[in-house]
């Protein structure tokens, strides 16, 4: 019965590997920028790896009704950057914030907040899974992350990450197979009204399978990169330099 | 279960745990003490839990730490999310792992069907009542310390192997939004992320009370030879004693 078992869990299991490698899945897919040593390294690798087999053909995460929003929507970390350019910018209103989007594309190009809201905008009502346990929902509206880069040409063939800076000093990435992710949109809107301080204003990240330490806020420009070695101590982000896993999925 | 061995001194040995139980055993002692610690670490850097889909600071609980004494600060000060996320994450692995090779290979032995599947005839409310009784005798009679699973041993045994281990798993994976938005049947299945995040805390509970009544059962078993009998597979019976 044993050898029964084995087997059909071996037949099923062929055809989602082979998918995986039609598919042309990079290395990336599964494996963090930055491997850490030991025990806690092989299982970031087996999490990562399991999280995206499942992923594979990019599902979304769940949308909830309007009845669920959390109102109002929880605030975490940094509320109010006591950056002095971000301070000048948010007393202007914003009128005045620019996006430099450069690194691996076409053309780098530098948005204002009308040209990101001129994009194609996408709404979804979607569970902020923060990583020290609470989860709210909201309603988030902005341009998909893919059509931003698209105004800037699209990220080239050597692109790997795109790495986020912003205004509370923080800097994270996610890879190209986040990028492609049709929920990962750069939101300017919660609930139907302008982002608010303490969510991020004027714009923020929404990576919603993955938990809120990915969803950096109040950002400041954007590079499509191949390395992230050269940022912090390299590790992709603030946090995972910090030792937090660079993969946010659990 | 259990062959006979040589005879020496005034007893005899009796070849009780397979290699295979025995280092499943001590890894699943060292995975499931770093899945408690670091789990009362990621806890307490937020001690409160919720019901459903949604829950945050503010939301109605049904836990709050700081009703119990402890608050939110003080809390936050002993926990450590990111060591805890880390080991946590990390020994799920080494406990999962070695829960499958223990299941797989003691259900292909034939150990579970042979040994802890309870028998029909143990199974009717007087034989458990009975039991139960006798097993609530105090002093003990000598002759139930013996080499055979009981009845109420075996249905706490098939129980936490198959029931809860099964529950703590899924109530876990439920709170990934990686596994979730691949999986969503995880959310209904226990109605909210933050209901599994409650049951995978009241688990924690049980597994612990689960542990302290193990651990007295060794005692009164005698723990010197009972937990020889883990390490070396082989268990005393002294002379006179079946």
């Amino acid at each position: 019965m044993s050898q029964r078992i084995s087997r059909r869990v071996l037949l099923g299991g062929i055809p989602g590997l082979g998918g995986l490698l039609l598919t042309g899945c990079s290395r990336d897919m599964f494996v963090p920028p930055q491997v850490r040593g030991g025990l806690v390294g092989a299982a970031d690798m087996l999490t990562m790896g399991t999280n995206r087999f499942l992923q594979r053909d990019q599902p979304l995460a769940r949308e909830y009704q309007r009845s669920d929003i959390s109102h109002p929507f929880p605030t975490w970390a940094q509320t109010n950057p006591p950056d002095e350019e971000y301070q000048r910018l948010r007393r202007g209103g914003f009128t005045e914030w620019r996006l430099p989007v450069s690194g691996l594309v076409e053309r780098p190009v530098t948005l204002s907040l009308d040209d990101i809201k001129r994009l194609p905008a996408r709404t979804q009502i979607t569970a902020h899974v923060c990583e020290q346990g609470w989860s709210a929902i909201g309603e988030w509206t902005g341009p998909q992350l893919q059509r931003v880069l698209e105004e800037a040409g699209g990220a080239g063939p050597s692109a790997r990450y795109v790495v986020f800076h912003t205004y509370d000093g923080w800097y994270e990435s996610i890879d190209m197979f986040e990028v492609a992710h049709p929920q990962t949109i750069l939101a300017y809107r919660l609930n139907g009204e302008e982002l608010p301080m303490g969510n991020g204003a004027p714009l923020r990240l929404r990576v919603e399978r993955q938990c809120g330490y990915k969803n950096v806020k109040f950002l400041k420009s954007i590079e499509v990169v191949d390395s992230v070695a050269g940022y912090g101590k390299g590790a992709g982000g603030i946090s995972a330099d910090y030792g937090f896993h660079w993969f946010a999925g659990v | 279960m259990t062959s006979e061995g040589q005879r020496s001194g005034g007893g005899r040995w009796l070849r009780l745990h397979s290699p295979n139980v025995r280092v499943c055993h001590w890894i699943n002692v060292i995975a499931c003490v770093y899945l408690f610690l670091s789990g009362v670490h990621i806890f307490l850097d937020f001690p409160e839990l919720y019901w459903g889909h949604t829950g945050y600071q503010g939301h109605p609980a049904i836990f709050k730490l700081s009703d119990w004494g402890l608050s939110w600060d003080e809390a936050g000060v002993l926990g450590n999310r990111m060591w805890g996320r880390n080991y946590h994450f990390t020994f799920a692995w080494v406990f999962l792992i070695n829960g499958l090779v223990y299941a797989g290979w003691n259900l292909a032995r034939g150990h579970f069907r042979r040994n802890m599947l309870p028998r029909r005839t143990e199974l009717t409310r007087r034989h458990l009542w009975a039991e139960l009784c006798e097993h609530l005798r105090w002093p003990r009679r000598t002759h139930e310390s013996t080499h055979r699973y009981g009845t109420l041993q075996k249905l706490s045994y098939m129980l936490l192997i198959f029931v809860y281990v099964p529950l703590m798993v899924l109530t876990g994976i439920a709170q990934s939004p990686g596994i979730t938005a691949a999986v969503p049947q995880l959310l209904d299945m226990f109605g909210g992320r933050q209901t599994a995040r409650s049951l995978h805390t009241f688990g924690t509970v049980l597994l612990v009370l689960f542990v302290v009544v193990h651990l007295l059962e060794v005692a009164a078993a005698g723990v010197v030879n009972r937990v020889r009998s883990m390490f070396t597979g082989n268990l005393r019976v002294p002379e006179g004693e079946s």
